[in-house]
């Protein structure tokens, strides 16, 4: 008897405990900042090896095996061939920064570009690592974005690593606006790397299709930004709102680089001293 | 000696978990890797030994991960008494019942984790895809749970070993 007593006094502290966890993001200085400051080194060298190892076994033994059948046939061709592909490679890396640099000059914000080093390791909750933090002028809250549109926000911030949280956690919200009519809403994360548009009034007409994009008044994401497009509307026959799913246009799964976007008004204060 | 051992264990996974496997899509729906680590000493090592190697664990990936402060150190503080109490009545050292094991301590993990969300954002919606999810980590678990836990067991006897070995030798 008394072990059940106990037992359930103990699953009751831990949910209290949860419940007042769940609300740490609003603290500036989270205990979780020292472990991603031993942990992050160890992924950083892990995630630039992978990387290593991947582009040399893309970009080099698999050449090499092209080449060798290419030798049997035309021997002359082959370092040409090996260089072709190497600057393929390189035009490739270099079209992806190009538009993450012309993505950079074109919002207003100064940014700062990271490397992702690391993922969650749930696949319940959804945020990632990457190589810039408070040394690089990295702070908590600062929106975090790629060409295709919104990543998500830096939640917790170490020297040199920073924590973001995505857009399609459950956890996160990014006040937002159909692009056709302006119909507001907040953009909450859903299941299957999917959003939920929350709290769009029921009178406002929402097609399949139509291009969500930033407020700007949640105070995080600039004004514009493009979130994802309107993939599903139900209109329940009761209730003041309406349930839209949205599909983000950044694909979560392969995202390498980001964007931080630095707090402008701060740094062109900085600037002026 | 057998902490520095749990310490590059469990960091050898946590690093492996959040670092390569994203690059494979096949462990898309991979089960948490230090649950088997949690159950494996729960199985076979004392309290005391356990214990600080959960709790700061369990730190580590409550600050990688996005979900409420605790959640992992719960998970695994719990997942370690449960498996600490079946063993009382139970003989679960038997590799037969390894697999169900780890499989019930993946599905303990993944119930405590939507639970979680469910109470903390009750507007959640929770789809098939949430079951589907469930469904292959446990499959996963089955099958490859038991695999571990027999690694985690031989590298720890090679370990012990190896540093039997070393302090005969300075001796």
């Amino acid at each position: 008897m008394v072990m059940i007593i106990g037992v359930i006094i103990l699953i009751v502290v831990n949910i209290i405990g949860l419940s007042v966890s769940n609300r740490r993001y609003l603290s500036h200085y989270g205990p979780g900042r020292i472990a991603i400051y031993l942990i992050a080194p160890f992924q950083e060298v892990a995630s630039r090896s992978i990387r290593f190892a991947r582009d040399v076994w893309s970009h080099y033994f698999f050449l090499v095996k092209v080449a060798k059948e290419n030798d049997n046939y035309k021997k002359a061709l082959s370092p040409a061939i090996e260089k072709n592909t190497k600057y393929k490679e390189l035009k490739l890396s270099n079209v992806r920064l190009r538009s993450l640099l012309k993505f950079q000059k074109a919002i207003t914000n100064r940014a700062l570009a990271a490397e992702v080093i690391g993922k969650d390791p749930s696949p319940w909750f959804k945020t990632i690592i990457i190589d810039k933090g408070k040394d690089d002028g990295v702070e908590k809250g600062m929106a975090v974005v790629i060409p295709e549109g919104i990543a998500g926000q830096v939640i917790e911030v170490s020297s040199d690593y920073s924590k973001v949280l995505l857009i399609i956690d459950y956890n996160s919200s990014v006040d937002a606006l159909v692009q056709r009519n302006r119909a507001r809403g907040i953009i909450k994360g859903g299941s299957e790397d999917r959003c939920l548009f929350k709290y769009v009034l029921r009178k406002h007409d929402i097609t399949i299709g139509d291009t969500v994009v930033s407020s700007g008044l949640d105070g995080v994401f600039p004004k514009g930004l493009i979130v994802g497009h309107v993939s599903d509307v139900v209109r329940p026959n009761s209730g003041i709102f309406q349930e839209v799913s949205v599909t983000p246009y950044v694909d979560f799964e392969k995202l390498e680089e980001v964007l931080v976007l630095l707090s402008s008004k701060k740094h062109e204060f900085e600037n002026k001293q | 000696m057998t902490f520095c051992f749990h310490f590059c264990i469990c960091l050898c996974l946590v690093i492996f978990q959040t670092t390569v496997m994203p690059y494979f899509p096949l462990f898309d729906r991979f089960y948490d890797l230090l649950a088997p680590f949690v159950i494996y000493l729960s199985l076979f090592h004392s309290v005391r030994d356990s214990i600080p190697v959960i709790l700061f664990f369990g730190f580590v990936m409550d600050s990688l991960s996005g979900g409420p402060f605790g959640l992992y150190l719960t998970t695994y503080v719990w997942l370690f008494v449960g498996v600490r109490w079946i063993i009382t009545f139970l003989h679960v050292g038997d590799s037969f019942l390894l697999p169900f094991v780890v499989a019930a301590g993946v599905l303990m993990q993944n119930c405590i984790f939507i639970g979680t969300v469910a109470m903390l954002e009750p507007g959640s919606r929770f789809s098939s895809a949430t079951i589907n999810t469930v469904g292959v980590q446990v499959f996963w678990a089955i099958f490859t749970g038991p695999i571990f836990l027999m690694f985690f067991n031989y590298f720890h006897g090679r370990w012990n070993r190896w540093l039997k070995k070393v302090f005969v030798k300075k001796s």
